[in-house]
């Protein structure tokens, strides 16, 4: 029988090494990955102000084979260097998809915040937690190799074949972007294993699925759709592994194998892949939005189906990335209202924050601009994914940058918004200190015209039909990608900013002891904790009281 | 039900030698942990994530590339229905009271770990609530015998509280 511990309560805190490279606690864990997450980011933005530079005029001024140039007033010939580019665009791809969205909403907030919002006192697998992040750590590193060794691996972040053969005698780069992502998957199967055993098994008592709070459910959500897409992705890389290295034919035609196949498996992952990387900010917005509002969250049930439907139905539309691939009449008109019919979740939950919002006594503080921002954005990227669900206005659009535009719509202004948005929400949460309210709305002002800025001209771009993924471009699209390029450097400085901003709050911020601070309509469980939360937390279970504050819903 | 009767439930205490020559226990309760997911809910959700992942397989049937997917989808499958049952494993933990008139016994086993227990005479136990200082509030710890215990200390506050009330009523019937 157990001994009663009165006295021994007070243990010794851990180390800072114990602490941080040994956690096992998933608020360390959580915090950790923001953190990578953000450095990350940071150097995959670079990339793209590297690729904005060199766009902003026609012609070639900075990767050039002679070098690489930081000035194009540096003297020489210059003659293209288009593997560079498309180290580049791969480099960005891959660090975003794998390493910076998924591991800094899910990873990251859903660690630290899923658990505190069902009353878990820690994950299922504190462990295999600490693993996650290892490996996610692991995975960073192996794609930075594939960016810088053996003159990079320039396939995009999809490794179409017959492209991913490239350089297969002399570059072992598109090789460490294969191994990237594998261990990055390994780690996101890992989390989601350990995601769905806390939410389904460590809920408080009384607290039924149709009582999570929306971000568990979000998360728990990407969690089950990372647990069903990522073993198929898994398996496609890995042919294409052994495709590369040890003369395989899965999908190379001169031994039977389909190319075409690879990109169905591809994008059979894929396409979940962009709701695992948005799903999340669904669930912070909807938080954000209640709390500001001061209102509860319209409709909390349809939301929650809305959530599933929207992951379910990820998972019939893949082929829409690929219509110009030579399908059937019928095979293509499937998946066009296939597609269209996701509009019809995503509208139930725009219609919903819209309805929260309704009659609320709306406060602009930053998390609720980067939330109205988000869901502006979002609805706008959505409705020219409507537009390019059409297979016969996808002939036209299919490779342009108007695809570019739509992508980066929903995803760097949708889900980078929602991060944002989260950040901003629970960052005196997780801090226990302030950041200053002007510098937020500085940051998201800059952010949001420059962002805007940037995209939005691409939809331009892309009716005149200027296609991706190349380095320089006729003087006809010159206007609009000056334009554009004008918005990254506005974007990058205000991320520049946000930067300071945040580390400039951890260590002078004002001091808030209040748990509540955002007022009484943040009321998941998170908010009955002091600022930051102690080390352990729910060794009591919650009360129903404590998170059931309007039974109404 | 995290704290159960089973006083007179038939052949429910597991007894030991010298423990059935008492008798029928006068109280015997079970404390456990609350388990969120229930055993149906593990058959749907294994079952919709089996028949969700089974769909990329389906299209690439007759294909090598269904024998190079086919281990990963089955390593994934193994991965949460293991996952789950190792959770509900690792909450396999439970709190036995028994009373008799003479003997208060509290064994509390665990999964790989070596029961423990404890016992006492009813009379002289002493037990006592921490509203506030002990690990989680509500502390129910029980003090008799050579040493103090801590009792349900995995039940939420409100059940710890109605298991005192309980407990005090019973050890000392009037």
């Amino acid at each position: 029988m157990a001994d009663a511990a009165i006295s021994g309560h007070d243990h010794e805190r851990p180390g800072f090494f114990t602490r941080w490279f040994m956690s096992t606690n998933h608020k360390d864990i959580g915090i950790l990955y923001i953190f990578t997450a953000g450095v990350v980011g940071l150097i995959s933005v670079i990339f793209t102000v590297y690729m904005r530079m060199e766009l902003m005029e026609p012609g070639v001024q900075y990767m050039c084979t002679e070098g690489a140039r930081l000035t194009a007033a540096a003297a020489g010939e210059c003659s293209p260097d288009g593997q560079m580019w498309n180290v580049m665009i791969t480099g960005h791809g891959v660090l975003m998809m794998f390493f910076v969205v998924i591991p800094a909403l899910f990873g990251g907030f859903g660690n630290y915040f899923m658990p505190l919002m069902i009353g878990a006192p820690d994950m299922a697998f504190p462990r295999l937690n600490n693993l996650s992040y290892w490996l996610y750590v692991a995975g960073t590193s192996l794609a930075f190799c594939s960016v810088f060794v053996d003159g990079g691996a320039g396939t995009g972040w999809t490794f179409y074949p017959p492209l991913s053969a490239q350089n297969v005698a002399t570059s072992r780069a598109v090789d460490f972007a294969i191994f990237a992502v594998h261990v990055s998957g390994a780690s996101s199967i890992l989390g989601s294993i350990n995601i769905i055993t806390t939410f389904l098994n460590m809920r408080a008592p009384g607290m039924t699925l149709h009582k999570v709070p929306l971000f568990a459910w979000s998360i728990f959500v990407t969690a089950w759709l990372l647990l069903l897409s990522l073993p198929v992705l898994a398996g496609a890389i890995t042919m294409l592994l052994t495709d590369r290295n040890f003369d395989t034919t899965f999908f190379n035609p001169a031994g039977g194998g389909d190319p075409i196949l690879y990109q169905h498996i591809f994008w059979f992952f894929g396409h979940p892949e962009v709701y695992i990387v948005v799903l999340p900010a669904f669930g912070v917005i909807s938080h954000v939005v209640s709390t500001f509002s001061k209102k509860p969250i319209f409709g909390y049930l349809p939301m929650v189906y809305a959530l599933v439907a929207i992951g379910g139905l990820g998972f019939v539309v893949w082929a829409h990335h690929m219509y110009t691939v030579g399908m059937t009449l019928t095979q293509q008109a499937y998946f066009m209202v296939a597609t269209m019919v996701i509009a019809v979740p995503t509208g139930i939950k725009i219609f919903s924050w819209i309805a929260t919002m309704w009659q609320g006594s709306i406060t602009f503080a930053t998390p609720m601009l980067f939330a109205i921002g988000f869901i502006f954005l979002f609805t706008f990227g959505g409705v020219t994914g409507i537009v390019l669900s059409q297979a016969g206005v996808d002939r036209a659009y299919h490779d342009t940058y108007y695809v570019v535009a739509h992508f980066h719509y929903v995803m760097s202004l949708g889900a980078v918004f929602g991060i944002f948005a989260a950040v901003y929400y629970w960052f005196t949460k997780m801090s226990g200190r302030a950041y200053p309210e002007w510098a937020g709305k500085l940051h998201f002002w800059a952010f949001f015209i420059g962002a805007n800025l940037t995209f939005f001209p691409q939809h331009f771009l892309g009716r005149q039909g200027m296609p991706r993924r190349y380095i320089d471009y006729p003087d006809a699209f010159a206007l609009w990608n000056y334009v554009s390029s004008i918005g990254a450097f506005i974007s990058f400085a205000s991320f520049l900013f946000f930067i300071g901003l945040i580390f400039y709050s951890l260590f002078y911020g004002r001091k808030v002891t209040e748990p509540a601070y955002w007022g009484e309509h943040a009321d998941t469980l998170e908010w009955t904790l002091p600022n930051p939360p102690p080390e352990h937390t729910f060794e009591e279970l919650p009360t129903r009281e404590m998170w059931d504050r309007n039974p109404h819903h | 039900m995290p704290v159960s009767d089973l006083t007179y439930e038939q052949g429910a205490p597991v007894q030991t030698g010298a423990l059935s020559a008492r008798g029928a226990p006068r109280l015997h309760l079970r404390l456990t942990p609350h388990k969120s997911l229930t055993p149906e809910g593990f058959v749907w959700f294994i079952g919709a994530t089996a028949a969700l992942i089974i769909l990329p397989l389906l299209s690439v049937i007759g294909t090598a590339v269904f024998w190079g997917l086919l281990p990963f989808v089955i390593a994934a499958v193994v991965g949460i229905w293991f996952g789950l049952k190792r959770s509900w494993r690792d909450q396999d933990i439970y709190e036995d009271v028994t009373l008799w008139s003479d003997l208060v016994r509290i064994e509390r086993v665990e999964p790989r770990k070596q029961p423990r227990d404890w016992e006492a005479n009813p009379y002289w136990v002493r037990i006592a609530l921490h509203t506030k200082g002990g690990p989680v509030p509500n502390y129910l710890t029980l003090q008799g015998g050579d040493r103090e215990i801590e009792l349900g200390a995995f039940l939420t506050p409100p059940e710890r509280v109605a298991l005192k009330d309980r407990l005090e009523r019973e050890l000392r019937p009037t």
